[in-house]
């Protein structure tokens, strides 16, 4: 208990978990109130527009991703302990709280997505952002993850696979495409941010 | 002594980085996704207008990126904890603000002007329109990418939590992405009020090729971006309490002269280029300035066509073929004249089509001209560009579907011979009459189309 205690407080856990739920109540709000205001997005305006909730959970994503970097890296190696299944559950765990979050949003009132949309873009969305993490670092994991949902929020509306891939965040629960990417990325990312560990980067 | 702090502010810091992000992924972005920046008429580089804006219209997630680098950037005091060693040097905080400024404003601009350059080429290779008036689009685009990297910079030296940088990047992006502009309508309208939407750098996706943006929207832009870039000038200089309050000065003088100066309509935001617009003739041929490159094609084939039409129709001939320069919104009827054959380049039967092919595809225009609308958007629709084969083809004297279109050749044969069959079969006085009754339904778009007028048509 005590290790977790100190680990989650190393990794600014509590702060991200903060800036999750900021995050995830204000993109309801924003979808709520100006349900539309967006441009053409992938689907259209209306109540299950998923571009709110693909935001949400984008920058809940990306607050969690700051603790995938420790505050030493060199330090951290020295432990004797399984890194691994450690760095592992990490990931998994925050693409669950920040599913959980989302959910919990949606309990408000005014169905911000499906279950299944939730789960499936943060699970992707927080194994891009392990991937970004063994990558690149710590501190710059979250670029992948926002820019993806970018990129989904830019093009027009998905027609072949490249552009389902592309923009596998925003389609509908249940296409196949999307649920693959997702399963392809939270897979490879978690097994590459459990096995290599954040990429060591030293302070410029 | 300053240049070398530079070149090591150039590999050590995220500058490199920052510089060599923009070009590769809207590179990656333009190229490997296709989208509307890859169809015929309003490719990226088609136009040099175009391309302004598809470069700019990718700000909606290159600005967010860049502010959030700038971020990372701001963090390096924090991380490196030398702030106490740095105060007891004599050498002013700016002095070291600038050279690090500096070398993110200058690979920042070195990218972007990659891109353009990347794109410029084949603008220039494809005998586009060439005129300057697209370069203020772009150099505000560049004054963006360095606002938002200074201001990232500022705000991560303010701020200084490994959170700041993907808080800010989530929220200018829910920023500049809920305040995007719809391309759909004629004239480009937001829902939001349009003052607040432009001061978001990027802009609407490109349909009307005609459009650009007003000398007011440069302006307020600019004013607003230097205000930011000042602010962020400032935190990242700023040693006191006091100078990070003062900072907050340049961004309000900013936003409240750019709010005086920007349109609040959208019909002054987006205008069309009347230089571009101007009408370029060869004979009774007319293109825009823009598309004076297609002239010498469209001329001959063009004459042919009126020549025809004159024979068929006699005085009620259009007497003339012009491009139609009339901004309309998506899936509206087109513009219509009596006197003129309007053609529209994005309509793939006629802007694809080449010699004979065009001939045909002008006299179907010329004779029933089309009610839906057909574009790179459009799909047109088949009863319309049936009735444009029956009539081209009582000109010409044999039925051919007119290629290019969503509408599938064989399905337009499948659909036209029938009604064809039946058409020949009558007398020709009768088929004259029934030309002129396609024509004049063409030009009304009421709701008895033009193939209803043909024996056989109205039959789906």
């Amino acid at each position: 208990m005590r290790w977790l205690t100190l680990y989650s407080r190393s990794r600014q856990m509590p702060a991200s978990f903060a800036a999750t739920v900021i995050a995830a109540v204000g993109m309801w709000a924003l979808g709520r109130g100006g349900g539309g205001s967006g441009a053409a997005s992938a689907s259209g305006s209306g109540p299950g527009d998923p571009q709110f909730a693909a935001l949400a959970l984008t920058a809940g994503v990306a607050a969690a991703s700051v603790g995938l970097g420790g505050q030493d890296l060199a330090l951290d190696r020295t432990a004797a302990i399984r890194w691994v299944p450690r760095r592992a559950a990490h990931v998994l765990l925050a693409a669950a709280v920040v599913a959980a979050v989302a959910l919990a949003v949606r309990t408000l009132g005014d169905e911000m997505a499906g279950t299944e949309f939730i789960v499936r873009d943060s699970a992707g969305l927080m194994g891009l952002a392990a991937l970004g993490a063994a990558a690149c670092g710590g501190a710059y994991a979250w670029t992948l993850p926002v820019l993806w949902t970018a990129v989904g929020l830019f093009v027009p509306p998905p027609t072949n696979t490249p552009t389902r891939v592309a923009a596998w965040l925003l389609l509908p629960p249940g296409t196949p495409t999307a649920t693959w990417t997702a399963l392809t990325l939270t897979a490879t990312g978690t097994a590459a941010y459990a096995l290599a560990g954040p990429r060591g980067r030293h302070v410029a | 002594m300053n240049g070398r702090v530079a070149r090591i502010e150039l590999r050590r810091s995220v500058a490199p980085w920052a510089g060599a992000l923009v070009p590769v992924f809207a590179l990656a972005l333009l190229y490997l996704i296709p989208g509307p920046w890859a169809w015929d008429t309003v490719r990226w580089t088609e136009q040099w207008t175009s391309l302004a804006m598809w470069t700019r219209s990718l700000l909606v997630f290159l600005w967010p990126l860049v502010l959030g680098l700038g971020a990372l950037q701001g963090l390096r005091d924090h991380r490196s904890a030398m702030g106490e060693l740095l105060t007891s040097t004599p050498r002013p905080a700016w002095h070291r603000a600038a050279t690090l400024a500096g070398t993110i404003a200058l690979t920042l601009v070195a990218g972007f002007a990659l891109l353009l350059v990347v794109g410029g080429a084949q603008v220039l290779a494809g005998g586009a329109y060439q005129h300057l008036g697209w370069l203020p689009i772009s150099l505000v685009a560049a004054l963006a990418l360095i606002a938002a990297a200074v201001l990232g910079m500022g705000l991560g030296r303010t701020l200084p939590s490994p959170l700041t940088p993907p808080a800010l990047t989530v929220a200018a992006f829910v920023f500049t992405n809920l305040l995007r502009t719809a391309e759909g309508p004629a004239i480009p309208s937001p829902a939001a009020p349009n003052r607040l939407v432009l001061l978001s750098p990027a802009v609407s996706q490109v349909r009307e090729v005609l459009l650009t943006l007003s000398a007011p929207v440069h302006l307020g832009q600019t004013l607003w971006l230097l205000g930011l870039a000042a602010t962020g000038f400032a935190l990242l200089a700023a040693a006191t309490r006091r100078g990070r309050l003062l900072a907050v000065a340049p961004v309000l003088a900013g936003s409240v002269l750019a709010l005086l100066v920007l349109p609040s309509d959208p019909r002054r935001t987006y205008v069309v280029d009347t230089a571009a617009a101007a009408m370029v003739c060869e004979g009774r041929v007319c293109v825009t300035k823009l598309h004076e490159a297609r002239l010498h094609d469209l001329a001959g084939p063009g004459e042919k066509a009126l020549r025809l039409l004159h024979g068929a129709l006699g005085a009620r001939a259009p007497v003339e073929i012009r491009e139609s320069t009339g901004l309309r919104d998506l899936l509206d009827t087109p513009e219509r004249s009596r006197t003129a054959v309007l053609v529209d380049f994005g309509d793939g039967a006629i802007g694809k089509a080449k010699g004979e092919e065009l001939t045909r595809a002008l006299l179907g225009q010329g004779l029933a001209p089309a009610c839906a609308p057909r574009s790179e958007r459009e799909g047109g629709s088949m009863s319309d560009i049936v009735a444009q084969d029956i009539a081209a083809a009582w000109v010409l004297g044999d039925l051919k579907p007119l290629p290019g279109t969503a509408q599938d050749p064989d399905r337009q044969t499948a659909r036209a011979l029938p009604v064809w069959k039946r058409f020949r079969a009558l007398p020709p006085a009768e088929q004259r009459a029934r030309i002129d009754a396609v024509h004049e339904a063409a030009l009304a778009c009421g709701d008895s189309g033009a193939l209803d007028q043909l024996p056989g048509g109205a039959s789906r």
